[in-house]
């Protein structure tokens, strides 16, 4: 238990400074495309987590990111938004049974098309909130709208491949 | 009292969520329209040193580039030197005397942290008050426009540079002396908006852009850019003009920091006279 979460800690400090200091840095197409990796962090805290304690935990995110970053709030609200919605997007996607007790939100345990629904969903919804609530106005709607798909999918693209870096295949787990 | 003890319990998700929510929402609109960001905290110390640390090893990888910078800087001072030039009349004697009094004071500073992609960008310098660095003080590099100074820490300050939704300054057209107020509303890191030159003037693509020295913040006749689109609405007396700016902020390393001296004696008259002449406008 312990040893959980000092893991996920470790994981999500990393995620952040990364993020901070490596992935905002890139220049794709003029700032168009700009993931946000940080988001795998809270993706891949374990079904039981407690409702209010992904809130508090999400909440927690947000403020280290606003304090890199230059509006204050605004990655709290994005990530306050991603913890209310995300058991709802899980309780959607669930198998039949419900999920086992050992079953983790990775490709290895629930396989490569329910974690692309599973992380696509709640990455699109999480950039939509945090580039309109950025934005706030819709006159840029349609070039917004863009700036968001094509983020999503380059984010998608880096935790899926990070998911391959960090967990083992099942085999090796034997 | 029981039945709303329950229905607490059955909402109390919603119930944090809702109260953490309206509390981040009021931070961002707090600080979504005000120029002076009450909490910008990438000046904070603990933030300002690892961003430094990260400017540190990404300068050590373009140092090649940092050097040609400042060599056509060197030579361009070297030029300026007073063995350059043979005197044109003896006659005159240069006296320290009233005649010139300093204006315009500058400082250098090293750019550690510095967005471009955002609605409302800022850039990070390592000099805060201990140097010097005060609110106020306006941003140029090699010769052209940067933004002025927000926020100061004991020794980062935080700049609002032209790419801020907020940013707005007082310019001027080289050629028709007309001024114009600069406003940053493209998105685009190279691109900035002039939108109340009235159509009387004649404005042509190409036309260089200047700072009229009407803010106090910057020295005029700083470059800004050069005119590239005029829209001319039928139904409107105003042309919206779009500049290249001359600043290239993808590349902004180092940059000076200039105070106006005489800013706040200025400031003082200024107010002085609108009070004595009972009016809220200069």
């Amino acid at each position: 238990m312990a040893l959980t979460i000092l893991k996920h800690t470790l994981r999500i400090l990393f995620l952040i400074l990364l993020q901070c200091l490596v992935v905002n840095k890139m220049q794709l197409l003029d700032g168009l495309i700009l993931p946000w990796i940080y988001i795998f962090g809270i993706l891949m805290l374990p079904f039981e987590t407690p409702r209010w304690l992904m809130l508090f935990i999400c909440f927690g995110i947000g403020l280290c990111m606003d304090y890199f970053t230059s509006l204050i709030g605004l990655h709290t609200s994005a990530c306050l938004f991603l913890g209310f919605i995300q058991p709802l997007v899980q309780k959607f996607l669930a198998p039949r049974e419900g999920y086992e007790i050992t079953q983790r939100p990775t490709v290895q345990s629930m396989g490569l098309s329910w974690y692309l629904a599973y992380a696509f969903i709640l990455t699109f919804l999480h950039h939509t909130w945090l580039l309109y609530l950025e934005i706030f106005r819709f006159s840029a709607f349609f070039n917004t709208l863009l700036h968001v798909l094509l983020s999503s999918v380059a984010t998608l693209i880096l935790m899926t491949i990070g998911q391959y870096l960090i967990y083992k295949p099942k085999s090796y787990e034997l | 009292m029981k039945n709303i003890l329950e229905l607490i319990k059955r909402l109390h998700v919603f119930l944090i969520f809702l109260v953490l929510q309206v509390f981040a929402l009021i931070l961002v609109f707090q600080n979504m329209f005000y120029h002076h960001a009450s909490m910008v905290n990438s000046g904070s110390d603990i933030i300002g040193n690892i961003y430094s640390k990260r400017a540190k090893l990404a300068e050590y990888l373009r140092l090649g580039e940092i050097a040609d910078e400042l060599s056509l800087q060197n030579s361009l001072l070297r030029m300026q030197l007073s063995v350059n030039y043979i005197q044109a009349d003896t006659n005159f004697r240069i006296v320290s005397d009233s005649l010139k009094k300093q204006r315009y004071r500058y400082l250098t500073a090293k750019v550690v942290n510095n967005s471009l992609n955002r609605e409302t960008n800022y850039i990070t310098l390592d000099k805060g008050y201990s140097s010097g660095v005060s609110n106020q003080m306006g941003v140029i590099s090699g010769g052209s426009i940067v933004g002025y100074v927000t926020n100061v820490s004991e020794d980062f300050a935080v700049v609002m540079p032209v790419l801020h939704r907020s940013f707005r300054t007082s310019v001027l057209m080289k050629n028709s002396t007309d001024l114009g107020l600069l406003s940053w509303q493209t998105g685009d890191p190279e691109h900035a908006n002039i939108d109340d030159i009235p159509k009387h003037v004649h404005v042509q693509i190409g036309d260089t852009v200047l700072t009229s020295g009407f803010s106090g913040y910057f020295p005029p006749l700083i470059s800004v850019g050069y005119v590239t689109e005029v829209i001319d609405n039928a139904d409107e007396n105003k042309y919206h003009i779009t500049i290249r700016l001359s600043t290239q902020f993808r590349k902004l390393n180092y940059v000076e920091l200039v105070e106006n001296i005489l800013l706040p004696q200025q400031e003082a008259l200024e107010q002085q006279a609108m009070e004595a002449n009972g009016t809220d406008n200069p």
